[in-house]
Protein backbone atom coordinates (compact mmCIF):
# COMPACT_ATOMS: atom_id res chain seq x y z
CA UNK A 1 0.00 0.00 0.00
CA UNK A 2 1.41 3.23 -1.59
CA UNK A 3 -0.25 6.58 -0.23
CA UNK A 4 0.79 10.15 -0.99
CA UNK A 5 -1.26 13.20 0.13
CA UNK A 6 -1.67 16.07 -2.37
CA UNK A 7 -3.08 19.57 -2.52
CA UNK A 8 -6.16 20.56 -3.13
CA UNK A 9 -7.35 21.05 -6.31
CA UNK A 10 -6.35 24.32 -7.80
CA UNK A 11 -4.91 25.14 -4.72
CA UNK A 12 -2.76 28.04 -5.97
CA UNK A 13 -4.85 29.56 -8.40
CA UNK A 14 -7.96 30.78 -7.66
CA UNK A 15 -10.43 30.65 -5.30
CA UNK A 16 -13.12 28.72 -7.24
CA UNK A 17 -12.09 26.54 -9.54
CA UNK A 18 -13.61 23.92 -12.14
CA UNK A 19 -13.25 20.42 -11.80
CA UNK A 20 -13.99 18.05 -14.77
CA UNK A 21 -13.60 14.32 -14.96
CA UNK A 22 -14.62 12.52 -18.12
CA UNK A 23 -14.54 9.26 -19.09
CA UNK A 24 -14.95 7.76 -22.59
CA UNK A 25 -15.68 3.73 -21.94
CA UNK A 26 -16.59 2.39 -25.45
CA UNK A 27 -18.04 3.98 -29.17
CA UNK A 28 -21.43 3.52 -30.02
CA UNK A 29 -20.11 0.66 -32.52
CA UNK A 30 -18.17 -0.99 -29.73
CA UNK A 31 -21.13 -1.51 -27.90
CA UNK A 32 -22.79 -2.61 -31.18
CA UNK A 33 -20.26 -5.17 -31.68
CA UNK A 34 -20.09 -5.96 -28.06
CA UNK A 35 -23.75 -6.51 -27.90
CA UNK A 36 -24.36 -8.38 -31.44
CA UNK A 37 -20.94 -9.83 -32.87
CA UNK A 38 -22.73 -11.74 -35.55
CA UNK A 39 -24.76 -8.85 -36.70
CA UNK A 40 -23.86 -7.83 -40.53
CA UNK A 41 -25.96 -4.21 -40.33
CA UNK A 42 -27.01 -1.70 -37.96
CA UNK A 43 -30.22 -0.26 -39.37
CA UNK A 44 -30.71 3.54 -37.62
CA UNK A 45 -34.31 4.06 -36.60
CA UNK A 46 -36.26 7.28 -36.59
CA UNK A 47 -36.16 8.69 -33.14
CA UNK A 48 -39.66 8.93 -31.37
CA UNK A 49 -41.88 12.07 -32.65
CA UNK A 50 -42.46 14.57 -29.87
CA UNK A 51 -45.55 13.39 -28.92
CA UNK A 52 -44.16 9.98 -27.72
CA UNK A 53 -41.58 11.33 -26.00
CA UNK A 54 -43.64 13.53 -24.14
CA UNK A 55 -46.10 10.37 -23.29
CA UNK A 56 -42.93 8.98 -21.92
CA UNK A 57 -42.19 11.90 -19.42
CA UNK A 58 -38.77 12.72 -21.33
CA UNK A 59 -37.71 16.24 -21.44
CA UNK A 60 -38.33 18.38 -24.37
CA UNK A 61 -35.91 17.54 -26.96
CA UNK A 62 -35.32 14.16 -26.01
CA UNK A 63 -33.54 12.70 -29.31
CA UNK A 64 -32.53 8.56 -28.23
CA UNK A 65 -30.86 7.18 -31.18
CA UNK A 66 -32.33 3.78 -31.98
CA UNK A 67 -30.85 1.14 -33.93
CA UNK A 68 -32.08 -2.58 -35.58
CA UNK A 69 -29.24 -5.26 -35.66
CA UNK A 70 -29.84 -7.35 -38.11
CA UNK A 71 -28.03 -10.31 -39.80
CA UNK A 72 -29.06 -10.10 -43.14
CA UNK A 73 -33.22 -9.94 -43.13
CA UNK A 74 -33.16 -10.86 -39.74
CA UNK A 75 -33.64 -8.96 -36.99
CA UNK A 76 -31.18 -9.51 -34.11
CA UNK A 77 -32.95 -6.85 -31.42
CA UNK A 78 -32.16 -3.56 -31.01
CA UNK A 79 -29.38 -0.98 -29.71
CA UNK A 80 -30.48 2.40 -28.20
CA UNK A 81 -28.17 5.00 -27.31
CA UNK A 82 -29.59 7.85 -24.41
CA UNK A 83 -27.98 10.52 -22.34
CA UNK A 84 -28.95 10.85 -19.03
CA UNK A 85 -28.44 14.03 -16.72
CA UNK A 86 -28.20 14.19 -13.22
CA UNK A 87 -26.91 16.79 -10.78
CA UNK A 88 -23.61 17.29 -12.00
CA UNK A 89 -23.07 14.33 -14.26
CA UNK A 90 -23.66 13.33 -17.94
CA UNK A 91 -23.93 9.86 -18.86
CA UNK A 92 -24.53 8.56 -22.59
CA UNK A 93 -25.19 5.02 -22.73
CA UNK A 94 -26.55 1.91 -24.49
CA UNK A 95 -29.06 -0.45 -24.00
CA UNK A 96 -29.12 -3.25 -26.22
CA UNK A 97 -32.55 -5.61 -26.27
CA UNK A 98 -33.33 -8.62 -28.06
CA UNK A 99 -36.19 -9.60 -30.65
CA UNK A 100 -38.25 -10.24 -27.41
CA UNK A 101 -37.32 -6.75 -25.67
CA UNK A 102 -35.10 -8.89 -23.25
CA UNK A 103 -32.05 -6.50 -21.91
CA UNK A 104 -28.91 -8.18 -23.21
CA UNK A 105 -26.93 -5.45 -21.26
CA UNK A 106 -26.26 -1.66 -19.99
CA UNK A 107 -23.53 -0.16 -20.89
CA UNK A 108 -21.87 3.45 -19.83
CA UNK A 109 -20.37 4.96 -23.46
CA UNK A 110 -19.20 8.25 -21.80
CA UNK A 111 -19.35 9.66 -18.02
CA UNK A 112 -18.53 13.23 -17.12
CA UNK A 113 -18.82 15.32 -14.09
CA UNK A 114 -18.11 18.42 -13.53
CA UNK A 115 -18.61 21.20 -10.69
CA UNK A 116 -17.14 24.16 -8.84
CA UNK A 117 -14.86 23.48 -6.20
CA UNK A 118 -13.93 26.70 -3.60
CA UNK A 119 -10.66 26.34 -2.51
CA UNK A 120 -9.96 28.46 0.52
CA UNK A 121 -8.51 26.42 2.95
CA UNK A 122 -5.05 28.03 3.68
CA UNK A 123 -4.16 26.23 7.05
CA UNK A 124 -4.83 22.96 5.18
CA UNK A 125 -3.30 24.26 2.18
CA UNK A 126 -0.14 25.23 4.66
CA UNK A 127 0.75 21.43 5.37
CA UNK A 128 1.07 20.70 2.14
CA UNK A 129 3.41 23.60 0.83
CA UNK A 130 6.39 22.60 -1.31
CA UNK A 131 4.70 20.24 -2.98
CA UNK A 132 2.25 22.74 -4.91
CA UNK A 133 3.79 23.09 -8.05
CA UNK A 134 5.51 20.26 -8.42
CA UNK A 135 2.31 18.17 -8.57
CA UNK A 136 0.10 21.10 -10.23
CA UNK A 137 0.33 19.60 -13.55
CA UNK A 138 0.09 15.74 -13.22
CA UNK A 139 -3.17 16.99 -10.99
CA UNK A 140 -4.52 18.96 -14.18
CA UNK A 141 -4.86 16.11 -16.37
CA UNK A 142 -4.62 13.06 -14.10
CA UNK A 143 -7.74 12.68 -12.42
CA UNK A 144 -9.17 9.11 -13.38
CA UNK A 145 -10.99 8.15 -10.54
CA UNK A 146 -13.37 9.76 -7.95
CA UNK A 147 -14.48 9.19 -4.58
CA UNK A 148 -17.00 10.81 -2.34
CA UNK A 149 -20.07 9.92 -1.20
CA UNK A 150 -21.71 7.07 -3.16
CA UNK A 151 -23.28 8.43 -6.41
CA UNK A 152 -26.61 6.95 -7.31
CA UNK A 153 -27.25 5.56 -10.52
CA UNK A 154 -30.91 6.37 -10.18
CA UNK A 155 -31.26 8.80 -13.28
CA UNK A 156 -29.21 5.89 -15.39
CA UNK A 157 -32.41 3.55 -13.59
CA UNK A 158 -34.93 5.74 -14.79
CA UNK A 159 -33.22 6.32 -18.06
CA UNK A 160 -33.25 2.73 -18.99
CA UNK A 161 -37.07 2.07 -17.52
CA UNK A 162 -38.18 5.07 -20.19
CA UNK A 163 -36.48 3.00 -22.85
CA UNK A 164 -38.10 -0.12 -22.06
CA UNK A 165 -41.19 1.55 -22.57
CA UNK A 166 -40.39 3.41 -25.53
CA UNK A 167 -39.45 -0.41 -26.44
CA UNK A 168 -42.63 -1.15 -25.96
CA UNK A 169 -44.92 1.55 -27.64
CA UNK A 170 -42.72 1.94 -31.04
CA UNK A 171 -40.19 -1.12 -31.57
CA UNK A 172 -41.86 -4.44 -30.68
CA UNK A 173 -43.28 -6.40 -33.69
CA UNK A 174 -47.21 -6.00 -32.41
CA UNK A 175 -46.48 -2.22 -31.92
CA UNK A 176 -44.81 -1.64 -35.53
CA UNK A 177 -47.71 -3.60 -37.21
CA UNK A 178 -50.52 -1.61 -35.22
CA UNK A 179 -48.28 1.48 -36.18
CA UNK B 1 -1.49 -5.44 -28.63
CA UNK B 2 -1.29 -4.67 -24.83
CA UNK B 3 -4.63 -1.73 -24.40
CA UNK B 4 -6.05 -0.30 -22.16
CA UNK B 5 -9.71 -1.21 -21.72
CA UNK B 6 -12.36 0.70 -19.18
CA UNK B 7 -15.94 -0.29 -18.89
CA UNK B 8 -19.01 0.96 -16.51
CA UNK B 9 -22.31 -0.39 -16.02
CA UNK B 10 -24.89 0.11 -13.67
CA UNK B 11 -24.78 -2.48 -10.34
CA UNK B 12 -24.83 -2.22 -6.74
CA UNK B 13 -27.05 0.48 -7.10
CA UNK B 14 -24.28 2.95 -8.38
CA UNK B 15 -21.93 2.77 -11.56
CA UNK B 16 -19.28 0.22 -11.33
CA UNK B 17 -16.13 1.38 -13.06
CA UNK B 18 -13.44 -0.99 -14.08
CA UNK B 19 -9.96 -0.21 -16.24
CA UNK B 20 -7.20 -2.79 -17.04
CA UNK B 21 -4.18 -2.68 -18.79
CA UNK B 22 -1.23 -5.32 -20.12
CA UNK B 23 -4.03 -7.60 -21.59
CA UNK B 24 -5.13 -7.77 -25.29
CA UNK B 25 -8.37 -6.34 -26.16
CA UNK B 26 -10.08 -9.72 -26.05
CA UNK B 27 -8.61 -10.74 -22.68
CA UNK B 28 -9.25 -7.46 -21.02
CA UNK B 29 -13.09 -7.20 -21.82
CA UNK B 30 -13.45 -11.09 -20.80
CA UNK B 31 -11.49 -10.62 -17.65
CA UNK B 32 -13.82 -7.25 -16.75
CA UNK B 33 -16.99 -9.50 -17.64
CA UNK B 34 -15.89 -12.08 -15.34
CA UNK B 35 -15.20 -9.57 -12.59
CA UNK B 36 -18.59 -7.83 -12.92
CA UNK B 37 -19.90 -11.29 -12.55
CA UNK B 38 -18.34 -11.59 -9.47
CA UNK B 39 -19.76 -7.93 -8.41
CA UNK B 40 -23.24 -9.38 -9.50
CA UNK B 41 -22.77 -12.57 -7.18
CA UNK B 42 -21.51 -10.63 -4.04
CA UNK B 43 -24.75 -8.35 -4.51
CA UNK B 44 -26.74 -11.55 -5.05
CA UNK B 45 -25.66 -12.84 -2.07
CA UNK B 46 -25.87 -9.59 0.45
CA UNK B 47 -28.85 -7.61 -1.66
CA UNK B 48 -31.07 -6.36 1.34
CA UNK B 49 -33.59 -5.89 -1.11
CA UNK B 50 -33.50 -9.17 -3.15
CA UNK B 51 -35.68 -11.93 -1.30
CA UNK B 52 -33.40 -15.08 -2.54
CA UNK B 53 -30.67 -13.00 -0.98
CA UNK B 54 -28.46 -14.65 1.89
CA UNK B 55 -29.55 -11.57 3.87
CA UNK B 56 -33.15 -12.15 3.37
CA UNK B 57 -32.94 -15.70 3.95
CA UNK B 58 -31.63 -15.25 7.21
CA UNK B 59 -34.35 -12.76 7.78
CA UNK B 60 -36.76 -14.98 6.94
CA UNK B 61 -35.62 -17.88 8.86
CA UNK B 62 -36.47 -18.45 12.77
CA UNK B 63 -34.28 -17.11 15.48
CA UNK B 64 -31.89 -19.88 16.00
CA UNK B 65 -32.00 -21.92 13.21
CA UNK B 66 -28.76 -22.58 11.13
CA UNK B 67 -28.35 -20.70 7.48
CA UNK B 68 -26.42 -22.19 4.76
CA UNK B 69 -25.41 -19.18 2.91
CA UNK B 70 -22.62 -18.48 0.41
CA UNK B 71 -18.55 -18.78 1.81
CA UNK B 72 -18.73 -14.92 0.94
CA UNK B 73 -21.06 -13.75 3.13
CA UNK B 74 -19.30 -15.37 6.22
CA UNK B 75 -16.57 -14.13 4.64
CA UNK B 76 -18.09 -10.61 4.94
CA UNK B 77 -19.49 -11.31 8.28
CA UNK B 78 -16.06 -12.34 9.78
CA UNK B 79 -14.65 -9.04 8.88
CA UNK B 80 -17.92 -6.63 10.22
CA UNK B 81 -17.71 -8.70 13.21
CA UNK B 82 -13.96 -7.47 13.54
CA UNK B 83 -14.44 -4.26 13.18
CA UNK B 84 -17.75 -4.05 15.27
CA UNK B 85 -15.21 -5.72 18.37
CA UNK B 86 -12.13 -3.02 17.58
CA UNK B 87 -14.84 -0.46 17.58
CA UNK B 88 -16.73 -1.09 20.48
CA UNK B 89 -19.99 -1.46 18.05
CA UNK B 90 -19.34 2.21 16.65
CA UNK B 91 -19.61 -0.46 13.38
CA UNK B 92 -22.33 -2.63 13.67
CA UNK B 93 -24.08 -4.36 10.86
CA UNK B 94 -27.36 -4.75 12.86
CA UNK B 95 -28.56 -1.18 12.21
CA UNK B 96 -30.90 -2.13 9.60
CA UNK B 97 -34.13 -1.72 11.70
CA UNK B 98 -33.40 1.89 12.79
CA UNK B 99 -32.65 2.50 8.64
CA UNK B 100 -35.81 0.99 8.16
CA UNK B 101 -37.45 3.17 10.96
CA UNK B 102 -35.99 6.14 9.28
CA UNK B 103 -37.54 4.87 6.04
CA UNK B 104 -34.17 4.18 4.43
CA UNK B 105 -34.55 0.87 3.53
CA UNK B 106 -37.72 -1.10 2.82
CA UNK B 107 -39.02 -3.82 6.05
CA UNK B 108 -37.93 -6.96 5.06
CA UNK B 109 -40.08 -9.83 4.59
CA UNK B 110 -39.27 -11.27 8.16
CA UNK B 111 -41.57 -13.42 10.33
CA UNK B 112 -40.37 -11.56 13.51
CA UNK B 113 -39.91 -7.60 14.53
CA UNK B 114 -36.23 -7.23 15.81
CA UNK B 115 -34.87 -6.96 19.58
CA UNK B 116 -33.88 -3.48 20.12
CA UNK B 117 -31.55 -5.26 22.47
CA UNK B 118 -30.37 -6.82 19.51
CA UNK B 119 -26.55 -6.03 18.37
CA UNK B 120 -23.48 -7.67 16.37
CA UNK B 121 -22.60 -10.05 19.27
CA UNK B 122 -26.13 -11.55 18.51
CA UNK B 123 -24.60 -12.89 15.44
CA UNK B 124 -22.83 -16.50 15.27
CA UNK B 125 -20.62 -17.54 12.48
CA UNK B 126 -21.32 -21.56 13.00
CA UNK B 127 -18.45 -22.43 10.18
CA UNK B 128 -17.28 -21.29 6.78
CA UNK B 129 -20.94 -21.93 5.33
CA UNK B 130 -23.19 -21.78 8.21
CA UNK B 131 -24.79 -18.21 10.39
CA UNK B 132 -27.79 -18.19 13.21
CA UNK B 133 -28.42 -15.40 14.68
CA UNK B 134 -29.10 -15.64 18.36
CA UNK B 135 -31.69 -12.52 18.93
CA UNK B 136 -34.45 -11.46 16.20
CA UNK B 137 -32.63 -8.85 14.18
CA UNK B 138 -32.17 -7.40 10.40
CA UNK B 139 -28.60 -7.31 8.92
CA UNK B 140 -27.73 -4.18 6.44
CA UNK B 141 -24.09 -5.11 4.89
CA UNK B 142 -24.11 -2.44 2.67
CA UNK B 143 -21.63 -0.34 4.72
CA UNK B 144 -19.18 -3.40 3.81
CA UNK B 145 -20.25 -6.03 0.88
CA UNK B 146 -19.64 -2.99 -1.31
CA UNK B 147 -16.40 -2.93 -0.55
CA UNK B 148 -15.69 -6.63 -0.77
CA UNK B 149 -17.17 -6.80 -3.92
CA UNK B 150 -14.14 -4.27 -5.15
CA UNK B 151 -11.78 -6.24 -4.14
CA UNK B 152 -12.95 -10.29 -5.76
CA UNK B 153 -13.34 -7.66 -8.79
CA UNK B 154 -9.49 -6.93 -8.56
CA UNK B 155 -8.57 -10.48 -7.63
CA UNK B 156 -10.71 -11.40 -10.89
CA UNK B 157 -8.44 -8.94 -12.92
CA UNK B 158 -5.47 -9.75 -11.81
CA UNK B 159 -5.69 -13.43 -11.83
CA UNK B 160 -6.61 -12.97 -15.57
CA UNK B 161 -3.25 -11.32 -16.15
CA UNK B 162 -3.85 -7.59 -15.96
CA UNK B 163 -0.61 -5.23 -14.96
CA UNK B 164 -2.59 -2.63 -13.61
CA UNK B 165 -6.29 -2.48 -12.36
CA UNK B 166 -8.74 0.19 -11.08
CA UNK B 167 -12.26 -1.03 -10.12
CA UNK B 168 -14.37 1.81 -8.64
CA UNK B 169 -17.88 1.06 -7.19
CA UNK B 170 -19.78 5.31 -6.94
CA UNK B 171 -16.71 5.97 -5.13
CA UNK B 172 -15.36 2.80 -3.33
CA UNK B 173 -12.31 1.83 -5.43
CA UNK B 174 -9.16 -0.55 -5.55
CA UNK B 175 -6.07 0.06 -7.69
CA UNK B 176 -3.62 -2.72 -8.14
CA UNK B 177 -0.47 -2.54 -10.03
CA UNK B 178 2.93 -0.92 -9.61
CA UNK B 179 1.70 2.50 -11.18
CA UNK B 180 0.40 5.27 -9.00
CA UNK B 181 -2.95 6.37 -9.58
CA UNK B 182 -4.23 9.68 -8.43
CA UNK B 183 -8.14 10.20 -6.63
CA UNK B 184 -9.66 13.18 -6.79
CA UNK B 185 -11.91 13.38 -3.24
CA UNK B 186 -15.42 15.25 -3.36
CA UNK B 187 -15.93 17.04 -0.33
CA UNK B 188 -18.73 17.35 1.94
CA UNK B 189 -20.34 20.29 1.02
CA UNK B 190 -22.28 21.65 -2.05
CA UNK B 191 -19.38 23.37 -3.45
CA UNK B 192 -17.24 20.45 -3.50
CA UNK B 193 -13.91 21.59 -2.41
CA UNK B 194 -11.51 19.13 -3.45
CA UNK B 195 -8.51 16.77 -1.86
CA UNK B 196 -6.49 15.08 -4.26
CA UNK B 197 -4.44 12.07 -3.01
CA UNK B 198 -2.41 9.05 -5.45
CA UNK B 199 -2.32 5.79 -4.29
CA UNK B 200 -0.68 2.80 -5.29
CA UNK B 201 -2.29 -1.07 -4.43
CA UNK B 202 -4.42 0.44 -1.79
CA UNK B 203 -7.83 0.84 -1.63
CA UNK B 204 -10.01 4.40 -0.67
CA UNK B 205 -13.38 4.36 0.24
CA UNK B 206 -15.50 7.31 1.47
CA UNK B 207 -18.92 7.43 3.06
CA UNK B 208 -21.31 10.53 3.69
CA UNK B 209 -25.18 10.67 4.57
CA UNK B 210 -25.13 14.24 2.68
CA UNK B 211 -26.50 13.08 -0.26
CA UNK B 212 -28.96 11.06 1.14
CA UNK B 213 -30.00 12.83 4.41
CA UNK B 214 -33.57 13.70 4.95
CA UNK B 215 -35.53 15.07 8.17
CA UNK B 216 -37.36 12.73 9.67
CA UNK B 217 -39.45 13.73 13.59
CA UNK B 218 -37.49 16.97 13.03
CA UNK B 219 -33.79 16.05 12.86
CA UNK B 220 -31.29 15.18 10.03
CA UNK B 221 -30.78 11.04 9.51
CA UNK B 222 -29.05 9.58 6.60
CA UNK B 223 -27.65 6.27 4.83
CA UNK B 224 -25.14 5.83 8.06
CA UNK B 225 -25.04 5.75 12.14
CA UNK B 226 -23.53 5.16 14.98
CA UNK B 227 -24.08 1.45 16.00
CA UNK B 228 -24.01 1.72 19.54
CA UNK B 229 -26.23 4.89 19.89
CA UNK B 230 -28.06 4.31 16.47
CA UNK B 231 -28.11 8.00 16.20
CA UNK B 232 -27.47 9.33 12.52
CA UNK B 233 -23.94 10.46 11.91
CA UNK B 234 -22.22 11.99 8.70
CA UNK B 235 -25.45 14.01 7.65
CA UNK B 236 -22.97 17.16 7.31
CA UNK B 237 -19.77 15.75 6.86
CA UNK B 238 -17.44 12.81 4.28
CA UNK B 239 -14.63 10.38 5.43
CA UNK B 240 -12.49 8.99 3.06
CA UNK B 241 -9.97 6.01 4.55
CA UNK B 242 -7.72 4.38 3.00
CA UNK B 243 -6.37 1.11 3.29
CA UNK B 244 -5.13 -2.09 1.58
CA UNK B 245 -8.68 -3.75 1.07
CA UNK B 246 -11.63 -2.18 -0.18
CA UNK B 247 -14.05 -3.99 2.19
CA UNK B 248 -11.96 -2.82 5.27
CA UNK B 249 -12.01 0.67 3.96
CA UNK B 250 -15.22 1.44 3.85
CA UNK B 251 -16.23 -0.33 7.06
CA UNK B 252 -13.50 2.19 8.65
CA UNK B 253 -15.36 5.02 6.99
CA UNK B 254 -18.77 4.49 9.30
CA UNK B 255 -16.69 4.11 12.19
CA UNK B 256 -14.59 7.54 11.34
CA UNK B 257 -17.85 9.13 10.65
CA UNK B 258 -19.46 7.51 14.33
CA UNK B 259 -16.62 8.63 16.26
CA UNK B 260 -13.47 10.05 15.08
CA UNK B 261 -10.84 10.01 18.49
CA UNK B 262 -11.83 6.41 18.75
CA UNK B 263 -11.15 5.53 15.11
CA UNK B 264 -7.87 6.59 15.46
CA UNK B 265 -7.28 3.23 17.16
CA UNK B 266 -8.97 0.92 14.53
CA UNK B 267 -7.61 2.46 11.88
CA UNK B 268 -4.23 2.01 13.12
CA UNK B 269 -4.99 -1.63 13.33
CA UNK B 270 -5.37 -1.78 10.07
CA UNK B 271 -2.48 0.05 8.80
CA UNK B 272 -5.36 2.52 7.52
CA UNK B 273 -5.17 6.31 6.37
CA UNK B 274 -7.92 8.72 6.48
CA UNK B 275 -9.34 12.02 5.60
CA UNK B 276 -12.48 14.18 6.59
CA UNK B 277 -14.48 16.95 5.21
CA UNK B 278 -17.27 18.91 6.68
CA UNK B 279 -18.52 22.63 5.84
CA UNK B 280 -17.94 24.00 9.10
CA UNK B 281 -14.01 22.43 9.39
CA UNK B 282 -13.04 21.82 5.70
CA UNK B 283 -10.36 18.94 5.11
CA UNK B 284 -8.93 17.16 8.54
CA UNK B 285 -6.62 14.34 9.07
CA UNK B 286 -4.72 13.49 5.41
CA UNK B 287 -2.72 10.60 7.10
CA UNK B 288 -3.35 11.27 10.43
CA UNK B 289 -6.75 10.68 11.70
CA UNK B 290 -8.69 14.10 13.28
Amino acid sequence: MQVRWLIPMGAAAASVAQIAYATQYMSVQQAQTAAFATATEFRAVSAPDAATASALGAAAGWLPRIFQARAGDKSLGWLIVDQVIGKSELITYALALDGDGTVISVEVLDYRESHGSEIRLPAWRKQFAGKTAADASALSNGIKNISGATLSCRHLTEGVQRLLKLYKVALQPSAAEAG
Amino acid sequence: MNVSVQRARPRLGTLVAMRVEGLDEARAVAAIDAAFVEVQTVHRCMSFHESASDLSRLHAAAVGTAVEVDTRTVEVLHCALEIAELSAGCFDPTIAAQAVAWGMLPRPDSPYAPDPRANWRDIELIDGSRVRLRRPLWLDLGGIAKGHAVDRAIDVLIEAGATQAMVNAGGDLRVAGPREEIVHLRGACAAGAAGVVAIANAALASSSGLTTRKRHHGRWVGAHLQGRTRAPVGTFSSASVIAQRCMIADALTKVVLAEPALAQRVLAAYGAQVATHSARHGWRGMGIAA
